[in-house]
């Protein structure tokens, strides 16, 4: 992905699963990491661990990625992110969005796994449309 | 001279009787042609009504369908992605994994059974299988009824349609008749086969010849809807994009499992139609797609593993799958090749459906 840097932008929002038990806890986590500044780090290491994603769990990975591990508990008990993730709870809810993962590219609502050609060809045409523009 | 006459008699029968079989199997080999399409069928046990579809509509598109309130049929079979999802493998209920490609809906009235392999007879009855699948809508056939019937605009429009109170077999008979309203508009290929010579370009009428001719397409992809209703299998690959997806195999283990295939525990490919029937004939084999709109229903195949036309006719080409025992290799060159998918592309494609999504009560 190295011929996009600099080109796109990328800006993840939250939608915990309601009926997943782990779900809303995991979101907490990734928003203190972001606050720690490690976001996108919890955020990989949330995809690769999950399903385990229970509190004991996501104590273990913050160490793992050497946040501040008190702050980290306080946030995540105190559910300290959850204005955050209300908030785009909301946004979902006003893009009649639920499906998970979803995606805007430009606009483009792709939704559901797809692979990394599916993605490159729509980036590369909206570069191409923005170059043209 | 009894007998002799009677000798005789029996082969004039039997030489008639001969002749009429080579003249049905002619009859039969040149029935294959594309016709246009005709009016969509209204049948009897479930006529098309306009406040029927409408009500159809509404239930297409309300996420009531589904366990949790996630998924519609228009999640899956969205209308901006002509009644298809655009993935591989389709998508699926909230942290579990689908198995197959969602087909397109578009001229659904026209098929004679429903889904690859087939299980389904009637519209009617699949629209029972999704909602119940727990990798699709998850959701319990008694409970959406009370979930249906407690909102009075439905109750009301269920009253007005049917004469009756809510019930699953009055919902899928909704959904039915809105599908059935999902047809074609104005395709070349209807037009051309109309008599408007000029419907299709030199090169989509040369594809034409070529859909009919050397690449024998036409043997199982013919008749209005252009397909021959019946199963093959042309041993299409596994889609090794998910050969290792345990959420996958848990989906694939679950079918042979509920249709009672003994090694469920160990199937490792989709065997189709085998999985109802358990017939040597439908190992492996699936339903003949339509090709109508097929330009826009990518990926293809039951696993959705070709990305584009192009691959598709490449593995017709090379004569289908390995160990297939239906298809040979076609020979065709890069230009019949080219005209072929400009056939499918600009004959097969008719104008856009607007469906948008109603307002849900
Ligand atoms: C989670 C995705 C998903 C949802 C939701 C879904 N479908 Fe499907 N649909 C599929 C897939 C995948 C298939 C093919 C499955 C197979 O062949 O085993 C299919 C097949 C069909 C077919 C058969 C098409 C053919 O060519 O044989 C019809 C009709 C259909 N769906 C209608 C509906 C209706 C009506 C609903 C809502 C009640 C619905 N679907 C909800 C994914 C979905
Ligand atoms: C022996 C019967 C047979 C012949 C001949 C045949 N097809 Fe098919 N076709 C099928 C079947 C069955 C499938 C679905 C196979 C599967 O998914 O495993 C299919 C799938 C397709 C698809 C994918 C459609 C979709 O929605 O996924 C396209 C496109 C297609 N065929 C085009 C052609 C063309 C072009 C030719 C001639 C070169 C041709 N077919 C010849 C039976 C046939």
């Amino acid at each position: 992905m190295k011929e996009l840097e600099g080109k796109v932008k990328l800006v993840v929002k939250f939608f915990p699963y309601r009926y997943r038990d782990h779900a809303r806890i995991a979101a907490e986590a990734a928003v203190e990491a972001w606050r720690q500044g490690k976001f996108a780090e919890m955020h990989e290491l949330l995809i690769k661990k999950s399903p385990k994603l229970d509190r004991e769990s996501l104590i273990a990975y913050a160490k793992e990625l050497n946040l501040n591990v008190e702050k980290f508990i306080k946030a995540i008990d105190n559910m300290e992110g959850a204005d955050i993730i209300e908030r785009d709870l909301k946004l979902a809810k006003e893009l009649d969005l639920y499906v998970t993962p979803a995606f805007f590219i430009n606009g483009i609502k792709v939704l559901g796994v797809r692979d990394a050609d599916y993605f490159k060809n729509i980036i590369f045409r909206e570069l191409e449309n923005a170059k043209q523009r | 001279m009894q007998s002799r006459g009677s000798i005789r008699v029996f082969l004039i029968a039997s030489l008639v009787f001969a002749c009429f079989l080579c003249l049905n199997a002619y009859a039969s080999e040149r029935k294959k042609s594309i016709e246009p399409l005709p009016q969509p069928p209204s049948p009897k046990y479930n006529t098309t009504t306009p406040e029927k579809v409408e009500l159809g509509k509404k239930l297409f598109f309300d996420r009531r369908l589904s366990g949790d309130g996630t998924t519609s049929c228009a999640s899956c079979h969205d209308p901006e992605k002509t009644f298809t999802d655009a993935s591989e493998i389709s998508l699926s209920y909230p942290t579990t994994r689908n198995f197959r490609n969602a087909p397109t809906l578009i001229n659904i009235a026209y098929a004679k059974s429903f889904f690859w392999d087939g299980r389904a007879k009637t519209l009617e009855q699949q629209a029972e299988f999704p909602i119940m699948s727990p990798f699709e809508m998850n959701q319990n056939l008694d409970f959406v009824e009370e979930e249906i019937r407690i909102v009075p605009e439905y109750r009301e429009a269920f009253r007005r349609v049917f004469g009756q109170e809510v019930n699953i077999k009055l919902i899928a008979k909704a959904l039915a008749a809105f599908q059935r309203t999902l047809v074609s508009q104005n395709a070349p290929i209807d037009r051309y086969l109309r008599g408007d010579k000029n419907a299709l370009s030199d090169e989509a009428k040369k594809g034409l010849e070529i859909f009919t001719g050397k690449g024998k397409c036409i043997k199982c992809h013919h008749g209005a809807y252009l397909s021959d209703q019946k199963f093959h299998a042309l041993m299409v690959p596994e889609n090794p994009k998910y050969a290792n997806e345990e959420k996958f195999i848990v989906t694939r283990r679950y079918v042979a499992k509920i249709n009672k295939y003994p090694d469920y525990m160990n199937i490792k490919e989709d065997l189709g139609r085998y999985f109802k029937t358990k017939k040597k004939a439908d190992y492996k084999a699936f339903k003949t797609p339509t090709l109508r709109e097929v330009a826009k229903t990518a990926p293809y195949m039951h696993n959705g593993i070709f990305k584009n036309l192009d691959e598709v006719i490449e593995f017709f080409n090379k004569g289908g799958g390995e160990g297939n025992r239906e298809l040979k290799p076609l020979g065709l060159n890069d230009e019949e090749k080219r005209v072929l998918k400009i056939f499918l592309t600009e004959a097969l494609s008719g104008d856009d459906l607007k469906i948008k999504p109603p307002e849900i009560p």
